[in-house]
């Protein structure tokens, strides 16, 4: 009955053994050097790389644990954690950078039977004192599934391998990206962009998104799934909406916008801000650290905005497609990643490549790379 | 090949049930009622309180295998789709809008997403046939809900879901709305179940007609013979307007009194049949088991009444001397062809097919006209001066890439050139029929000419209108290494002496066909 089926699923395996095989370089141990600039990035088949940013070379590869996917990593405030949401969006891991250790576990389920899994929708707190997540819960019965409502759960850091959530509120439905602020407080983004207190989940509209009151504008769509963590402490979401040409509201004589959504996290200061004409799609975009009047956007191509007159700058054809950029923290360098195995390099000013990454491993799918300094 | 996979789960060569094989009541009341409890008088929760096609439980039973590790033998789970099927299936006319996504007509064009509360709900992912060929008390429609929720959080976060309160609007009020226009009990159902015949009945000798799209008309007899649980032997015995043989055997198993569902071995290729018969009427289509998008459209009476099931060609042009061939059942007399039809010289004639020679006077009334063989009546013949237009048909369709070592197929794109005349009023158009043409494809907009698709994405045979897509996987000569897919306008060009007309349509050739489930 499974023949297709089987040599697909028999081709994917010697695929994946192909792939694993370069990744098991023993290099597991070595400890991060101090002051030095990292990047974390992930792939398949269960890979967690540190790259040099120094030399662009993969400095050491963790293994990660279970089910790959989606990978997406954040890393811990003192730059010595790698959190990793993967097993099927349904846990949580702590990656020691130095050792490749696994020092934290959080099973988002929380009963028996429950299916609970977060759409990228994991943060640490800045004193890295708690992570937070929120779980979208399914009850499998015997015959039949009931939907839960979402929770935003709280758990301490150093709870090792077995977490549990310290505390749990309900959550919006519809929940992604969410980043903790300086102050203390959770931003996350659902239905609307709220500001949360993880003390007593209460909850507060932060930046309006589908009940945004924009005046001479239609409801924004948003699918970001790249929990950046910004040199410059920006939380950047990119939207895309129509702009009316008159009080009738047209749609169809309505321009289509790039914009984006951004929470400073140190000061808390919140902005909404058109980039660009949609001409082609973006999936991320983000302000170098070194000039932020200047939005760079990727997907098909890489391309470069002044945000004040929202005229393109420059642009660069791609040889694929990248899912996402990041800049290090001079600004002088951008990291194209997401989609095959090859972090592409490019020069800020020019946007031309000036050298790539190949990691060893397979698909990078959605990964978010993260540039930090030890 | 899920869906093609699906619909041979569903027959099986000269299969029959060992004395020692469990009954589907056996099978519910030992296997299913592990998770399912039993709601007395052979009921069981979830199971009862739904009705589908033969298909439609093949899916949902596959899918208890496969996600709940559900253990069945293949010959346990056919005895549970026919007992399924059989005892909560749909009636005739409740599938009548929608047996195109059983017939796998794939470029179906659905007029379900027209509705406000189920296009944008359910059929922006599904065909709309999926959803409709279903009938569920609202409980069981609620239950789908979170069933979807509960497999694919993602859901939630899709386009034309991310926004909106999906949940709340699906819990709310299309699940209301799916109750009321596709319940649980209904009229028709009952109605069916009353008087819906015993399969013995079936066995006939039926005549048929068809369209094989790229191959032309198709016509002769397929006889039916009764064996028992429902089931058929079938001889089947037809040509093709140019002469070439179109014959062969095979099986068949009804379900339901109408869901006829059968295999033939046309010169080695095996070809499904997925018909419903009602009324001594047998309507569907007939396609290859591994292409699904190469067959016919397959029409065919019992070989009981007098019928004129087709002519062939179905269209005469004025001022022409031209041969037909009539076919059908009891056909004995002089053809009745109309106002300035002469029949010059009958060829050839039995009771099912009648060869003709006619000449059409260069003043007979053009349109569609009905016509006759004595008492044999059903059919119509176009008479035409001159062709004013061409519609590729379909109008808009998908191929996919395939092959180069990848698990899948590919799926080629078929078209035919619909021929439409102008009646004898000067304004009302009216169908001429399927004609010859000559096949080509352009770049559909500039994006497609930049990225040279017409070089890439496959060819186009000039004289069938069968399209074969290109090969799968990235190709490192196209711009970032893009897969082998495009976007074309297909062209049908009919030359009259002269006087070329031309038709548009659009073809996208897409990606690689990853999801194949029995039921789009």
């Amino acid at each position: 009955m499974f023949k297709k089926n089987n040599k697909m699923l028999a081709a994917g395996a010697v695929m994946a053994a192909v792939m694993t095989a370069p990744a098991m370089a023993d290099n597991a141990g070595r400890a991060l050097q101090s002051g030095q600039e990292y990047m974390v990035v992930t792939n398949y088949p269960n890979n967690l790389h540190v790259i040099d940013v120094a030399t662009d070379q993969v400095y050491k590869s963790c293994d990660l644990p279970d089910q790959f996917g989606p990978g997406t990593a954040i890393v811990s405030p003192d730059k010595s954690r790698a959190y990793v949401l993967s097993n099927r969006y349904s846990t949580i891991y702590g990656i020691e950078l130095d050792s490749c250790d696994m020092s934290f576990r959080a099973v988002l389920a929380q009963a028996p039977g429950e299916l609970a899994r977060s759409m990228y929708s994991f943060a640490v707190s800045a004193d890295g004192k708690e992570l937070y997540s929120v779980a979208n819960p399914s009850q499998k019965n015997l015959d039949h599934y009931v939907v839960g409502d979402p929770r935003l759960q709280v758990y301490s850091t150093d709870a090792g391998l077995d977490a549990k959530p310290i505390r749990m509120f309900p959550a919006p439905r519809q929940s992604y990206l969410m980043q903790a602020a300086d102050d203390g407080s959770l931003y996350l983004a659902a239905d609307n962009i709220y500001r949360i207190d993880v003390q007593t989940g209460e909850r507060e509209v932060a930046i309006g998104v589908r009940d945004w009151q924009r005046k001479g504008y239609g409801q924004p769509d948003v699918l970001y799934l790249w929990p950046k963590q910004q040199v410059s402490r920006d939380f950047t979401i990119l939207y895309a909406a129509p702009k009316f040409t008159d009080d009738t509201e047209d749609m169809e004589t309505a321009e289509f916008m790039f914009g984006f959504y951004n929470i400073n996290l140190e000061t808390g200061e919140t902005e909404t801000q058109d980039f660009a004409p949609i001409t082609e799609v973006y999936f991320t975009g983000a302000r170098s650290p070194k000039d932020p009047s200047a939005m760079y956007a990727v997907l098909n191509r890489l391309t470069k905005y002044d945000i004040a007159t929202q005229k393109l700058v420059a642009f660069q054809e791609l040889d694929h497609t990248y899912y996402v950029l990041a800049f290090n923290h001079a600004g002088d360098k951008l990291y194209l990643a997401g989609t095959f195995n090859d972090i592409g390099i490019h020069d800020p000013e020019t946007l031309k490549k000036v050298g790539s990454i190949t990691l060893p491993g397979g698909d990078m799918s959605t990964t978010t790379p993260q540039v930090f300094i030890r | 090949m899920g869906g093609l996979l699906g619909l041979s789960l569903l027959l099986q060569h000269g299969t029959t049930l060992a004395a020692e094989s469990a009954s589907a009541e056996e099978l519910l009341a030992t296997r299913c009622v592990a998770c399912h409890q039993a709601e007395g008088n052979d009921k069981y929760s979830r199971i009862s309180h739904q009705r589908k096609t033969p298909e439609g439980w093949l899916m949902t039973i596959a899918r208890m295998q496969t996600a709940h590790d559900v253990p069945l033998t293949d010959e346990e789970r056919r005895t549970l789709v026919k007992y399924l099927a059989d005892k909560q299936g749909m009636a005739p006319s409740e599938t009548a809008d929608y047996r195109y996504a059983l017939e796998r007509r794939l470029n179906q064009q659905e007029t379900l997403m027209e509705d406000p509360q189920l296009g944008e709900m359910c059929v922006r992912c599904h065909s709309g046939g999926r959803i409709a060929m279903q009938g569920r008390t609202e409980q069981e429609w609620h239950h789908l809900v979170n069933f979807h929720l509960g497999h694919w959080p993602a859901l939630e976060y899709q386009a034309l879901s991310r926004d909106r309160d999906w949940l709340n609007i699906a819990l709310n009020e299309t699940v209301p709305h799916l109750a009321k226009r596709f319940p649980l009990e209904s009229e028709a159902w009952f109605k069916w179940m009353e008087q819906r015949p015993s399969a013995e009945s079936l066995a006939s000798r039926w005549v048929f007609r068809g369209h094989y799209t790229g191959k032309g008309e198709v016509a002769g007899s397929m006889t039916a013979k009764y064996v028992g649980d429902d089931r058929f032997e079938l001889e089947l015995d037809g040509r093709y307007a140019n002469g070439e043989l179109f014959t062969g055997s095979g099986t068949a198993l009804l379900h339901n009194g109408h869901e006829w569902r059968a295999n033939v071995d046309i010169d080695g290729t095996i070809l499904r049949q997925v018909f419903s018969v009602v009324d001594n009427e047998m309507n569907g289509r007939m396609f290859e088991r591994e292409h699904d998008e190469r067959g016919l459209d397959f029409h065919a009476v019992a070989e009981a009444a007098p019928t004129l099931l087709a002519v062939q060609p179905g269209y005469v042009k004025v001022g022409q001397e031209q041969e037909l061939t009539l076919i059908g059942s009891g056909l004995n007399g002089t053809p009745q062809l109309g106002e300035g039809i002469e029949v010059l010289k009958v060829l050839d004639s039995s009771a099912n097919r009648m060869q003709v020679q006619v000449r059409v006077a260069a003043d007979a009334p053009v349109g569609v006209r009905e016509v006759a063989v004595g008492q044999a009546n059903g059919t119509t013949l176009a008479v035409y001066r001159q062709i004013s237009e061409v519609r590729v048909v379909p109008d808009y369709a998908v191929a996919r890439i395939g092959g180069n070592g990848s698990p899948t197929e590919k799926v080629e794109g078929r078209f035919d050139a619909e021929a439409w005349g102008i009646g004898e009023d000067g304004k009302t158009p009216y169908r001429i029929g399927f004609v010859p043409a000559t096949w080509s494809v352009e770049p559909f907009d500039d994006e497609a000419d930049r990225l040279e698709d017409v070089k890439f994405a496959g060819v186009m045979d000039r004289e069938t209108g069968v399209f074969i897509p290109g090969d799968a996987g990235p190709n490192p000569e196209r711009p970032m290494m893009a897969n082998n897919v495009g976007n074309l306008k297909v062209l049908a060009t009919v030359d009259q002496g002269g006087q070329v007309v031309t038709g548009e349509g659009q073809m996208i050739v897409g990606v690689q066909r990853w999801v194949i489930p029995p039921i789009p």
